[in-house]
């Protein structure tokens, strides 16, 4: 690959595209609006057309959509195969219709435990997050939660200040059962602009570094605070290909960009879990 | 009835209010008239609405919450409202947290069952409110919310007859939960239809004219958010949240205090932009649903 090659995605491009991949065609997507939604409607253009996607509000689509820059837009209700309420969409979650939700976080743990709420004591915080939305409804019933942040020290801990989204608590076997979470639920998935991570026994472990974009496992473990678990299978993330920087770049990254002009100003800053 | 009317009349100081429309169609019109009644000591519920500027002003004492921008260095309201000795205690939940209280409120229970919530740190420092029992039918353990009853709920809605048979279309958040749990309802209305309108489709109907106190008919009573079928979002949807002190106040004065109501707000934002800016605002090629038998003609009348 050459230099110019090398320039033409970011950490940003390589974090949808390995969150879309996480999805797969037929799954019913619970998403969150930011780097969810933009892996979703990747997904959606691309390998997983059939994948239906829920948002909070009450809309229920497997149809595609322009990106949204709020978590409740006109066009993401036109022509919605259902449009309810956000009791319904996350009632279809807790019985267990959902099987794939999308997250971001602003501190995750060893065992998958997300912090949406607060940096230090939540009673006298150093910072403070907007706190679960959806997101602690989504880590507690869907089948499989990917979760979506950017890495460096402060946020990958060994133990988060507040969980607001339960991973797997302290890592035992059988914990989330215990407390009546729904069975067969937790984290499964976590994509860093350094890397992605899957689950074993509860404990994140390294699968991949983005080493086409610079990343080193070094730089992983520099921005994580507990001995990081690799997974002896460990590779090198693989890259966006040309479909996929496509539809970024004509479905999202343009949209976005044009909707931006219109407006005479950046997109607002919608909900999204756990974003300082 | 005049909203100036309607929120002297229903809302007081003390009530725990309910604010309807999750990003879409939140009762903008009726919170500013709150404000500028300065009604005080508000408990709030709802989910997703910009409560800024009624926190900033001092007059919430509670939130009931699942998501809020609570970054005090980024937010001037949360810093004026600190500053004042006003910044509310704030109850966290969940998203369906809140709308499961509500609507365990609307069912006239107690409390709601849920898996939510169990596994979260909301239910250490919110143990009031959310707990965890072990179930008596599987012996296993269920989380648990209390149950709210807001006692006085707003909404907006795209269309109501003069009855308050109020039709609300498009997403609808925790607006059917929060509405009906509600002990007293204000309906604020793009138009007031006649009830001819409302029965050839009540289906639609969110909330049924018999539990309603006021019916406002008030135009673009959501801006600058968006109203499915109506209207799209404004340019400042979003852009009075995390301003300074300077955004803040000058919001507060084009909005409320400066202005009798929010017909002369809007009148001054036509003077300011043009006047079609609300036409402008307006949906483009709006698509139709088809059209669906609902009624028919019965045998002695339809009266």
């Amino acid at each position: 690959m050459t230099q110019d090659d090398k320039k033409s995605y970011s950490a940003n491009i390589q974090m949808v595209v390995s969150a879309a991949r996480e999805i797969k065609d037929n799954d019913t997507v619970y998403v969150g609006v930011g780097l969810p939604m933009q892996a979703a409607l990747l997904a959606k253009n691309s390998h997983a057309p059939n994948c239906v996607i829920v948002i909070e509000n009450g809309i229920v689509r497997s149809n595609l959509f322009p990106i949204p820059a709020a978590t409740d837009t006109l066009g993401s209700q036109a022509f919605a195969d259902q449009l309810s309420g956000l009791f319904h969409v996350m009632s279809l979650g807790q019985a267990g219709h959902l099987n794939t939700g999308f997250l971001g976080a602003g501190q995750i743990d060893r065992f998958g435990n997300l912090n949406d709420t607060c940096v230090g004591d939540y009673r006298n915080p150093i910072h403070r997050w907007p706190g679960s939305g959806g997101g602690n409804d989504v880590m507690s019933w869907c089948s499989r939660t990917i979760v979506i942040l950017e890495q460096d020290k402060r946020r990958f801990l060994e133990k988060v200040d507040f969980i607001t989204c339960p991973g797997y608590l302290d890592g035992k076997p059988g914990r989330r059962e215990e407390i009546g979470l729904r069975p067969n639920t937790g984290p499964a998935a976590v994509i860093t602009n350094l890397g992605v991570y899957g689950f074993e026994d509860r404990e994140m472990v390294l699968k991949s570094v983005h080493t086409d974009i610079g990343v080193t496992l070094e730089k992983i473990k520099e921005e994580t605070s507990w001995d990081l678990k690799i997974s002896p299978d460990l590779k090198d993330t693989e890259p966006p290909n040309g479909e996929e920087l496509q539809i970024y770049h004509e479905k999202i990254e343009w949209v976005m960009a044009a909707r931006a002009r219109m407006r005479g100003q950046m997109p607002p800053p919608g909900p999204q879990q756990g974003k300082a | 009835m005049p909203m100036k009317e309607a929120v002297s009349k229903y809302v007081k100081s003390g009530d725990l209010l309910f604010i309807s429309g999750a990003q879409h169609g939140a009762p903008a019109a009726a919170v500013a008239e709150i404000i500028r009644q300065k009604i005080d000591h508000l408990g709030v519920i709802t989910c997703l609405t910009n409560t800024n500027s009624l926190i900033g002003e001092g007059l919430v004492d509670r939130l009931i919450t699942g998501y809020n921008m609570f970054n005090e260095k980024r937010s001037y309201a949360l810093q004026k409202a600190r500053e004042n000795n006003k910044f509310p205690v704030v109850e966290e939940s969940s998203h369906y947290g809140i709308s499961l209280m509500l609507y365990a409120g609307y069912m006239g229970i107690p409390f709601m069952p849920t898996r939510s919530l169990v596994g979260a740190d909301m239910a250490v420092y919110n143990s009031d409110n959310i707990k965890s029992i072990e179930c008596p039918f599987t012996h296993t353990q269920i989380g648990l919310v209390r149950a709210v009853v807001p006692d006085i709920g707003i909404i907006h809605v795209q269309r109501a007859d003069a009855d308050g048979n109020a039709q609300k279309w498009g997403t609808l958040g925790i607006d059917l939960e929060g509405i009906n749990a509600s002990r007293k309802i204000i309906v604020t209305t793009e138009e007031i239809v006649d009830s001819e309108v409302i029965r050839r489709d009540p289906n639609r109907t969110i909330v049924p004219g018999f539990r309603v106190s006021a019916v406002v008919e008030q135009p673009f009573g959501a801006y600058p958010s968006h109203l499915a079928g109506c209207y799209g979002d404004g340019p400042m949807v979003f852009g009075t949240m995390m301003g300074g002190k300077e955004a803040y106040e000058a919001n507060l004065q084009e909005t409320v205090y400066g202005v009798k109501d929010w017909n002369e707000y809007l009148e001054n934002l036509k003077k300011q932009h043009g006047a079609d800016f609300f036409d402008k605002l307006r949906l483009k090629n709006p698509a139709m649903s088809e059209p669906v038998t609902s009624g028919y003609e019965l045998i002695g009348g339809n009266e």
